[in-house]
């Protein structure tokens, strides 16, 4: 991450706020440094409840079975722990058409030029295109339309939807 | 002593409350569910190795007023033993986890597990659980049960099952677009 600044939080204030009005009450989460920073205005929501997950393919399972129960959920994760997700995403997400939202931290494309998260930044597209996966990458200026279409999106289709977010996008 | 699979759904199904909702991971415990007409919303998983007790995080956490069971397998939950410390962060009070203990990749040709003995109930206490024990006959089954709802969960308990390799298991009967809509037709109804 060069040259945001993070340390005002706007932009995870904004996305807390989307989430919130999208009815989202439940959000499991499998933390990064990103994340981390998101989830400070999140855990002070009255209306999101986090749930600290220890992988994330629970993460996903817990937001299926809390939106079989009729609760809206988003799942906020590191794209490493995306990429460890295929088999529950084709197994209970897409098999059974149980729509999720997954809020996806994108280490390592061209805004985040770390060497270690070069790698999974190359493949994090590329592996959601081969999976059938919607996604987008948020734009500061528009996340609580990007969040409220992702839901309308997921509402008609049954099928997931990701929105790949950067550390500027939280500034 | 282990027992037979069956014995223990009997018990399970005899000792439900109206509200319960069941989760099962993939096999057996799945396969045989919809020939048994549990009288709850149940959910039988055909795939998705290791994503019942979570599922079923989710769906206590969801409605902490209906007691949620998920039936997982030994194999299943070796590949997803951190999922007994997610569920004991998240202090579900309404979850109960029955593990049953066989030893083997029972759906995928009666595999041994790897060759150590994993004390499960052991692993739930030290990760939080409230309420951990093995039972040895499924006639204690639902006094456990009945305890574990009385006092608060999380629970787990272990449940040893003998397996044999020749037993003719029925084939999943239910597809996916059905298990969701019976469940959702159940859930609306109780």
């Amino acid at each position: 991450m060069a040259g945001a600044d993070v340390t005002s939080r706007e932009g995870a204030r904004r996305i807390v706020l989307a989430l919130e009005a999208a009815g989202v009450s439940l959000v499991p989460t499998v933390p990064d440094t990103w994340i981390g920073w998101l989830m400070e205005p999140m855990r002070a929501s009255r209306r999101l409840r986090v749930i600290d997950v220890a992988r994330e393919e629970e993460a996903i399972a817990i937001a299926c079975g809390a939106t079989l129960m009729g609760e809206r959920t988003a799942v906020v994760i590191q794209n490493a722990g995306l990429l460890n997700s295929g088999a529950v995403i084709a197994s209970l997400v897409q098999l059974y058409r149980v729509p999720v939202f997954l809020l996806v931290s994108y280490r390592g494309d061209v805004r985040d030029p770390v060497y270690y998260h070069a790698p999974k930044g190359r493949a994090t597209e590329p592996t959601l295109t081969a999976w059938s996966l919607r996604f987008a990458r948020a734009e500061p200026t528009r996340i609580a339309a990007q969040v409220a279409q992702a839901y309308a999106f997921m509402d008609e289709t049954r099928e997931p939807f990701v929105l790949l977010f950067s550390a500027e996008d939280l500034a | 002593m282990s027992v037979p699979r069956q014995a223990w759904l009997s018990a399970l199904l005899a000792a439900l409350d109206a509200r319960d909702v069941l989760v099962a991971g993939l096999g057996g415990n799945a396969r045989y569910l919809p020939h048994m007409a549990p009288r709850v919303p149940h959910w039988a998983l055909c795939d998705s190795m290791g994503a019942a007790i979570p599922l079923a995080l989710g769906m206590a956490l969801a409605r902490p007023t209906r007691g949620v069971v998920a039936l997982e397998g030994d194999g299943s939950l070796l590949m997803n033993l951190g999922c007994l410390a997610t569920v004991g962060a998240a202090r579900a009070a309404n979850l109960t986890v029955l593990i049953f203990e066989n030893g083997a990749y029972e759906s995928s040709g009666g595999q041994a597990l790897p060759a150590v003995t994993v004390d499960f109930v052991a692993v739930a206490l030290a990760a939080g659980f409230r309420r951990a024990e093995r039972l040895s006959s499924a006639d204690e089954l639902g006094a456990a049960l009945a305890q574990g709802r009385s006092t608060g969960g999380p629970t787990l308990f272990a449940l040893p099952t003998r397996f044999d390799p020749a037993e003719t298991i029925p084939p999943y009967s239910e597809r996916p677009d059905e298990i969701r809509a019976n469940f959702a037709r159940a859930l609306r109804g109780t």
